[in-house]
């Protein structure tokens, strides 16, 4: 619980993510989380379209990422401001509880199918594998941030931090700029993904889902790019 | 894997050519598929990890233009543009454009390399020219070719089997006899120093001898057909079937230049063919009265069903419907001079365009003609030939064959003329191509003889070639006026898209499909002074000379016959939905086959209409 406050302060402290970077490198244990330490984060003076992003999809029991468990993990990644397929994962996630009914209706994971997924600690380093290197993104980043962050703390004992990008949040910017209100619903990623021009997706699970996000950022990349190159740092998420 | 259960691979999998990749060869190539947005009014990179690429449009649209702004084609979602997808030659001032927000799929090149090796299916589609995918499709889709309804492709001398039993005319009736029973055959050649005198069949010794008590030992001579119709080895088996149907004939003496090469029989055919089509002409000839030919021609729309269902190819059935046309119209001509009395002076009906051309549909009206020896006097004899004229077109038209909305028919005194007025006709058009003039003479320079004096008709066509072949000025107002119909770019979503106009939602396959190789087939024939009307035939001579290259010769042949089909095929649903029948086809209706081949032979005309253009264009 110390280190848990401690961090905290520090991270509000860290002037520069890379610097927390380093400092969690130096805390974390031998495994998955300190090879995922060991790789620099882009910097965020990079041009977009030499970074390297992951579009990353979870799906949990609930939004209180203290109490509630990962159902599923889908991620893709993004280089060249192209989608890898061949990239792609999809890792079901084998609950310590029943799923709450109630969860189970959003996104259609029932027991049964949970039992045949892997434990956390095997889903969780590849994950953390292809991550290294990469900018996270997610539709509302937030929650896949603070997900991860809460089974890293649980697993390996260490604090989770990463550049993020919100597709959400790129979005809710622009709004705001413009000084337009948000329609309610307007933000959702279908939603968004159609004011864009992107086809439906019929199934909603992690994989379908990060490949939505990160097809949506590049919609919202096409968008913004002018005869300037943009910028890693002019899509990242503020921490 | 992963990717399995994607919609992504769904999607993938339902676009040709991939539907044809077994399930692990197309999940191997949905991972290496790179998914970009193009915005649009933004270009599409035209490579991928450094390679060329080919494209698969997910969502949204691509248009290809030259940097001068010449639309060359417009692609939606599941349609493929790219790296070996192109129909077009992609050349450095060639450019995709996004016309809308797009989302694409795509394979860098080493890929789809790896694939098209891996899969002759995929390599067979990804050809870099469309022609000689749609060779393949021509050949896939004319699955008939072992059917017994492959009669005109038939050489009557491939159906000879043995060498002719003959004998001269001095043997004696008993001889024949005995050696047809020998033999086992059932006519008798009677040939001497190789030429042929005589026939005499089964049923001339039942009439001829043994009912009229003719002696047997008397010669052969005093009871055989003398100079019986004959066949060259070359005829193809379906028009030998309607001579034998015209002359009430069982037996048909064949010969190779004057050599005699054996005899066909009646029943020669019937193993090779269900007939139905040679009963139908067979019946017309034993008609006496127009009122049963009408009834017997309204059996034509049933037999071009049963040759449909049967999976005849629209030539053939053209053939088929030609021939039946042929029959009609010879018959009423008959039946003319059996009211009339026998006519004043030497003539020839003639028939002019898509029937000349051996390209009759079931939606064709008439277009026939009457060229009258140079003996005719109009007051003697106009009114024989008025009365013959409206007593064929009358009748024709009972027997299902539309009068001609532009009124060319004999009945209309313009085209009921002398041969020297003929001649002068023709020499007007030729030698000042109006637009008026091009529109009648593109009728009648496909011109076919079909009933009275051939040696008219015939010289007519002779004279006309000789003046149009290498004739510039002419040549070159006639390809104008062929350049004015241009195939369409293709098709986008479900709307035909074409240079220079809107986009319809309709596909005229006879006007924009068939008429503009109808048209370069004949000024390739003109060009050339070729006396052949039917168009396969016009390209394969002209693929013969200067006029054309055999490779354009084949192709364009491959581009009729599959948009020939495609039209046949729609006439034929129509047919069976009991509605009107047309050529205009909605490009929902059309798979996503049909369309990709229906591109290539679009593409095939053009390329050729702009060599076309560029030889005797102004």
């Amino acid at each position: 619980m110390l280190e848990r406050i401690l961090g905290n302060f520090i991270c509000r402290r860290m002037a520069s993510l890379e610097r927390q970077r380093l400092w969690w490198l130096k805390r974390a244990p031998a495994g998955p989380l300190r090879d995922y330490y060991q790789v620099p984060f882009a910097r965020p003076t990079t041009p977009s379209v030499s970074t390297d992003y992951l579009a990353l999809d979870l799906e949990t029991t609930g939004l209180a990422p203290e109490r509630d468990e990962l159902l599923s993990i889908g991620f893709v990644p993004i280089s060249g401001h192209g989608l890898q397929l061949g990239g792609a994962r999809h890792y079901l996630v084998r609950p310590e509880r029943a799923i709450p009914e109630s969860s189970a209706v959003v996104h259609g994971i029932l027991d049964d199918r949970a039992r045949e997924g892997l434990p956390l600690a095997e889903a969780l380093p590849p994950l953390l594998q292809a991550l290294a290197g990469r900018v996270l993104v997610a539709h509302s980043a937030r929650i896949e941030h603070d997900f991860l962050d809460a089974v890293c703390r649980r697993l390996y004992g260490c604090a989770f931090v990463a550049p993020l990008v919100d597709t959400l949040e790129l979005e809710q910017r622009k709004i705001v700029r413009a000084g337009s209100p948000i329609a309610p619903g307007a933000l959702r990623l279908d939603a968004l993904r159609q004011q864009y021009g992107l086809p439906r997706y019929r199934a909603h699970d992690a994989l379908s889902d990060a490949i939505g996000a990160g097809e949506l950022l590049l919609a919202q990349i096409a968008y913004r790019t002018t005869t300037r190159p943009l910028r890693l740092d002019e899509l990242m998420r503020r921490y | 894997m992963d990717i399995e259960e994607l919609e992504i691979r769904d999607f993938v999998g339902a676009n040709r050519p991939f539907d044809q990749l077994p399930v692990e060869a197309l999940v191997s190539m949905v991972e290496a598929i790179t998914i970009r947005y193009v915005r649009r009014e933004s270009e599409v990179s035209g490579t991928e990890q450094g390679e060329p690429a080919l494209s698969m449009v997910r969502s949204g649209a691509v248009e290809l233009r030259t940097d001068t702004g010449e639309l060359l084609t417009r692609l939606g979602e599941g349609d493929l543009f790219g790296y070996r997808a192109s129909a077009h030659e992609v050349a450095e001032d060639h450019h995709y454009v996004a016309l809308e927000d797009t989302l694409l799929y795509r394979l860098p090149s080493s890929v789809v390399d790896r694939l098209c090796n891996e899969h002759s299916q995929i390599a067979w589609f990804l050809a870099p020219a469309g022609a000689g995918r749609l060779r393949e499709a021509v050949r896939h889709h004319d699955d008939t070719s072992n059917s017994p309804l492959n009669l005109t492709d038939t050489r009557l001398g491939d159906l000879l089997e043995r060498e002719p039993v003959h004998l001269p005319p001095g043997a004696t009736i008993r001889q024949a006899a005995e050696l047809m029973s020998e033999e086992k055959i059932t006519s008798m050649l009677i040939v001497e120093d190789g030429t042929l005198f005589g026939v005499l069949t089964d049923r001339d010794l039942r009439l001829r001898v043994i009912a009229a008590g003719v002696d047997p030992e008397s010669a052969l001579s005093e009871v055989m057909t003398l100079a019986p119709v004959t066949a060259s080895v070359d005829t193809n088996a379906y028009d030998a079937l309607l001579t034998m149907a015209r002359h009430r004939i069982h037996h048909l003496p064949v010969v190779d230049g004057d050599r005699v090469a054996g005899v066909v029989t009646a029943s020669d055919f019937i193993e090779r063919h269900t007939t139905s089509s040679v009963y139908l002409a067979a019946d017309i000839h034993r008609q006496d009265s127009v009122d049963s030919l009408a009834d017997i021609a309204q059996r034509l729309p049933q037999l071009v069903s049963n040759l449909a269902a049967a999976g005849a190819s629209a030539e053939r059935t053209q053939c088929v419907v030609t021939g039946i046309a042929d029959a009609l119209s010879i018959r009423l001509l008959e039946l003319a001079e059996l009211e009339l009395g026998a006519p004043p002076v030497d003539y020839a009906w003639i028939v002019a365009g898509s029937h000349a051309r051996g390209e009759f549909t079931i939606a064709s009206d008439q277009d026939n003609a009457l060229i009258l020896d140079d003996g005719y006097d109009d007051t003697r004899d106009g009114d024989y030939f008025a009365e013959m004229a409206r007593f064929v077109c009358n009748g024709l038209a009972r027997c299902g064959q539309p009068v001609c909305p532009g009124d060319v028919m004999a009945t209309n005194p313009e085209w009921r003329t002398t041969l020297s007025g003929w001649q002068s006709r023709f020499s007007h058009w030729i030698d000042n191509p109006d637009p008026t003039a091009l529109m009648h003479g593109c009728t009648f320079f496909d011109l076919r003889h079909i009933y009275g004096d051939a040696s008219l008709s015939a010289t007519l066509r002779r004279s006309m070639l000789e003046r149009t072949r290498g004739n510039s000025i002419f040549l070159s107002h006639l390809t104008g006026n062929a350049l004015k119909r241009q195939p369409p770019l293709g098709f986008f979503r479900n709307f035909v898209l074409s240079h220079g106009r809107d986009e319809t939602g309709v596909l005229d396959l006879k006007h924009v499909g068939v008429v503009p190789i109808v048209e370069l087939a004949r000024v390739y024939a003109l060009a050339g002074g070729i006396d052949e009307v039917n168009t396969r035939a016009r390209l394969n001579a002209a693929g013969a000379t200067d006029e054309l290259s055999s490779s354009g010769a084949r192709d364009l042949g491959d581009a009729l016959t599959f948009l020939s089909d495609t039209r046949f095929r729609h006439q034929a649903r129509q047919l069976e939905a009991g509605t009107d029948v047309d050529s205009l086809v909605a490009p929902e209706t059309l798979s996503r086959f049909e369309r990709g081949h229906l591109k290539d032979a679009f593409a095939i005309v053009r390329t050729m209409q702009r060599s076309l253009a560029q030889r005797f264009g102004r």
